[in-house]
């Protein structure tokens, strides 16, 4: 089976299989298409597979008129920033973000810097489809610039956002490993900006990646051991894009990815109360740090997109996803692995508390997680299965199946990115969590 | 049929108009294809001037990236230059984005074999197979290379016309050189070269950004600030390039401009002197050719038109030289090529050796008037005609190699379809300007009516 994921905010897929030159230009034709000429920035990660990704948008984007600015290798969210900040037309992010090297991806900005909402995710499918591509006489195409220092602005812009002299004043020694991805080296200034040390683990701009980019215990051992080891006061795994964070704390205990978005929503909500955003399948911990705060929680679809949509239409205040991604809306409407790790640091400064004292705080549930693989073609009549099986428990159906119960909750996705349907299952307790995960598991492979 | 075609897939190559018909897809389709046949190995990418340039080279890039090659990037490269490092540098073969002398609205794609050559006829059919078939091998993530960034491409040709050249000969006569690049590949390293010649120079046009001075076929119209040039700085010669550097048009002491015919004719006179040996040429070139290799004792060979033609009969009869009457010169001691740096050379060497000046040379010359004129047409229009016109010729000595030769005693016509362009080329020689005249118009009234019969 040939992987290959189209949505709303990009393409995603397999290379040399479905990632193809010219699928690659089919697509950004269609988003330079849907723009009027002006500039439209890009970027990548590390990965191997860029720069044939790369030269691909760059021809296509020329071809249609747009001028192209191109930062080279750079993280998501500060190509996000910059599309704003320089008033572009829109940017093109070329990486797989969490998936493995054999992935890459393109992912499509708007003018805002945030992803393509639906109406315009849905008007570059359309002209994709029809192959309606402008095509730009001679004297129109569009001319190429290389910018090489942009970071300087971001950081400047990040310190100035978060207490600066609080996580100065607190001398914290950090680990990060930015798996060699768009991250590396970069790291380095996201410390000097806000007065931290740093171990880093994993910083070459290589894109050869040690292990998945993808934030999560399962890859957080050498971070984990080297935080011990260093005697650090936190640890961060960052994904490929920089746009998701996963943290390990001080004693080396490596924190489900679930743990970001609450501990930094914690934080946020302290200063600035409002609305959060979060998607059907993210931990229930949010839901207790918003009644804290007596903040209402909105729900939306899984994906940034959606997330961030639901951010900007409901003037929320923080969105973020169990998967490690948080936006602050007054920072940025784009998840950004720099403010997160940021956010984190300035929670213990301000609340002089280690981060496994953070951890603490938050209620104790127990999520547990599992992708049972499904060709596409199957996806549907499974999830019929599966939702006449919770029938009569009155699941909500707004993103696959959820079914609430006292004290946990289960939900069942078709992954948008990937050949998977995912199950996740949290409770409070630890057993039951894993019990539900099993037996749904179980239920699903059979249908497969 | 009447809309013209803006894209045309021939054995020279793929060329069509920017903003039309050649799209990035398509150059990525066809550098993906290339990789595929030449294997994952060095691919050398280069291109000529062209404004559009660096977009079908990045869709180049891409392409031969996803098929698991390795680019190696030489950027704007005379042409010559680019074949004699796809040559040395041991690549399995080469991708030129040029249009050579088209209008600035085209573009192209030229692929290169491992030696260094065009690919031949034979080669570009196994070649369009894979395309048309578009089954390409792409590689995975893991197997994908980077892009390797070369600083010097045309180190390699330099040291190679140096040593081909009697340099000593030609620095001791300290030539006052005017030459004119058009802004194409040639300025990368012209004058490099005139100075490891010790000339004294006067340039024009050196800036290889593709806005071309004037229109870049090294013909007369195109030349006259360099004659200007010539006389006001007294120089002994003066040299115009095409915009990829592979032909050249000479400029007298006197600012009279040659002719594009002269070139090869200048050249080949000094390898009967220097070096006889057979002479390759192909079916349009001046009859001036003959009579100066009939007095050396030496055999002419004929061939279609196109480069690769010309090139792989070198190859074949051994020439001392070969060429093409359009300022194309192929010296095989250098690369057998069409090379404007190795005409430029074997001319200066010229001057050198015979010590008179360049109008002498040129006067030497049996005198043709050759003119070439062209009528539109689609090939399938000039295939009616011409097999009209062959039936009504087919007791006269014609040659059928390439389109339709007829040669009456010291004058010829010469009548084919272009492969780049959809137009009918008409050429007709002889002795006297009056002749060739009367002979073209003949033939233009011949196949106009024939193209009006055809339309009706």
């Amino acid at each position: 089976m040939k992987l290959l994921k189209i949505g709303i905010s990009g393409v995603r897929g397999i290379v040399g299989e479905t990632i193809t030159p010219e699928l690659v230009m089919d697509f950004a034709c269609a988003f330079g298409t849907s723009l009027d000429e002006g500039r439209v920035l890009i970027a990548r990660d590390t990965r191997p597979s860029g720069p044939m990704l790369h030269k691909a948008v760059l021809s296509a984007l020329v071809s249609t008129g747009c001028d192209v600015l191109d930062l080279g290798v750079c993280p998501t969210p500060v190509l996000q920033a910059l599309v704003h900040k320089l008033r572009a037309k829109g940017g093109i992010a070329i990486s797989a973000g969490h998936n493995n090297a054999a992935w890459n991806a393109l992912t499509f900005i708007n003018r805002d810097g945030t992803y393509l909402n639906d109406f315009q995710g849905e008007e570059v499918l359309d002209i994709y489809h029809l192959e309606r591509f402008r095509k730009a006489p001679l004297s129109r195409l569009g001319k190429v610039k290389s910018q090489e220092s942009f970071l300087g602005s971001y950081f400047k812009r990040l310190a100035a956002f978060l207490d600066r002299p609080a996580i100065a004043a607190a001398g914290f020694k950090v680990v990060i490993d930015p798996c060699n991805g768009a991250g590396a080296g970069i790291v380095d200034l996201f410390c000097r900006a806000l007065g931290c040390g740093l171990v880093p683990v994993n910083n070459e701009p290589s894109g050869f990646f040690p292990h998945d980019p993808e934030p999560r215990p399962r890859n957080a051992a050498e971070v984990s051991s080297i935080v011990r080891i260093s005697g650090a006061d936190a640890g961060f795994l960052l994904s490929s894009d920089v746009s998701r964070v996963s943290v390990v704390a001080e004693d080396g205990e490596t924190l489900s990815e679930e743990y970001t978005f609450p501990i930094v929503a914690s934080r946020r909500l302290e200063k600035e109360p409002g609305p959060i955003v979060t998607n059907l399948s993210t931990s229930r911990m949010i839901e207790d740090v918003a009644a804290k705060y007596a903040c209402p929680v909105i729900k939306a679809k899984v994906g940034q997109s959606h997330v961030i949509q639901a951010l900007l239409s409901e003037e929320g205040s923080i969105a973020g996803e169990g998967s490690g991604g948080v936006a602050v809306r007054s920072f940025q409407p784009a998840f950004d692995g720099f403010l997160a790790m940021g956010l984190v640091l300035e929670a213990m400064a301000a609340g002089r508390k280690k981060l496994s004292g953070l951890v603490q705080e938050l209620p104790k549930y127990h999520i547990v997680k599992e992708k049972i693989y499904c060709p596409p073609s199957r996806v549907h009549s499974v999830m019929d299965g599966v939702e006449k099986l919770f029938e009569k428990d009155g699941p909500s159906l707004i993103d696959g199946i959820k079914v609430e119960g006292p004290d946990g909750w289960v939900h069942v996705r078709a992954s948008g990115t990937e050949p998977m349907i995912r199950v996740v299952s949290e409770n409070r307790s630890k057993e039951k969590a894993q019990e539900d995960l099993d037996r749904l598991t179980a239920f699903i492979a059979q249908l497969v | 049929m009447n809309k013209r075609l803006s894209l045309k897939i021939s054995i020279s190559g793929v060329r069509g108009v920017v903003g039309d018909s050649l799209t990035p897809q398509l150059a990525a389709r066809f550098a993906a294809a290339f990789g595929t046949y030449v294997g994952r190995g060095k691919v050398v990418v280069g291109r000529d001037a062209r404004p559009s340039g660096e977009m079908l080279m990045d869709a180049v890039f891409s392409g031969l990236l996803a098929a698991g090659c390795q680019p190696v990037a030489i950027g704007i490269c005379p042409i010559p230059s680019a074949l004699v490092f796809t040559k040395e540098s041991r690549a399995l073969g080469g991708i030129v984005v040029t249009a050579s002398h088209n209008p600035k609205e085209w573009n192209g794609l030229k692929f290169l074999s491992r030696r260094g050559l065009y690919l031949t006829a034979a080669e570009v059919e196994e070649f369009m197979d894979i395309y048309h078939q578009g089954e390409f091998s792409f590689a995975a993530a893991d197997k994908q290379r980077p892009i390797l960034l070369e600083e010097d491409p045309a180190g390699l040709h330099l040291a190679k016309l140096l040593s081909s050249l009697d340099v000593e000969a030609i620095r001791k006569k300290r030539f006052r050189v005017a030459a004119d690049c058009c802004n194409g590949a040639g300025a990368i390293l012209l004058p490099a070269f005139l100075e490891a010649l010790g000339c004294r120079t006067v340039f024009l046009n050196t800036t290889p950004d593709g806005t071309f001075a004037h229109q870049s076929e090294p013909i007369p119209e195109n030349l006259v600030e360099l004659c200007r040039q010539v006389k006001e700085a007294g120089a002994d010669i003066g040299f115009a390039q095409d915009a990829d550097a592979d032909r050249l048009a000479v400029i007298d002491e006197k600012g009279e401009a040659l002719g594009e015919e002269m070139t090869l004719a200048l050249a080949v006179q000094y390898i009967l002197a220097k070096e006889p040996g057979p002479v390759v040429v192909n079916l349009s070139t001046t009859r001036a050719i003959d009579d100066m290799a009939r007095k050396a004792g030496v055999p002419v060979y004929r061939t279609k038109i196109g480069e690769t033609n010309v090139v792989e009969e070198v190859i074949r009869r051994k020439a001392a030289i070969g060429g093409e009457g359009n300022g194309g010169v192929i010296w095989p001691r250098v690369h057998t090529c069409r090379d404007s740096f190795a005409a430029i050379g074997l001319i200066l060497e010229a001057l050198a050796a015979f010590g008179k000046p360049v109008s002498a040379l040129a006067r030497e010359v049996p005198h043709y008037v050759m003119i070439k004129d062209k009528i539109p047409g689609t090939p399938e229009e000039a295939r009616r005609i011409l097999g009209r016109l062959k039936k009504a010729y087919a007791k006269e000595d014609i040659s059928t190699l390439d389109g339709l030769k007829i040669n009456f005693g010291d004058a010829w016509v010469h009548i084919r379809p272009s492969n780049t362009e959809p137009i009918i080329r008409i050429l007709a020689e002889a002795r006297t300007e009056d002749e060739t005249r009367r002979l073209l118009d003949e033939f233009k009234t011949k196949l106009g009516s024939n193209l009006t019969l055809t339309a009706a």
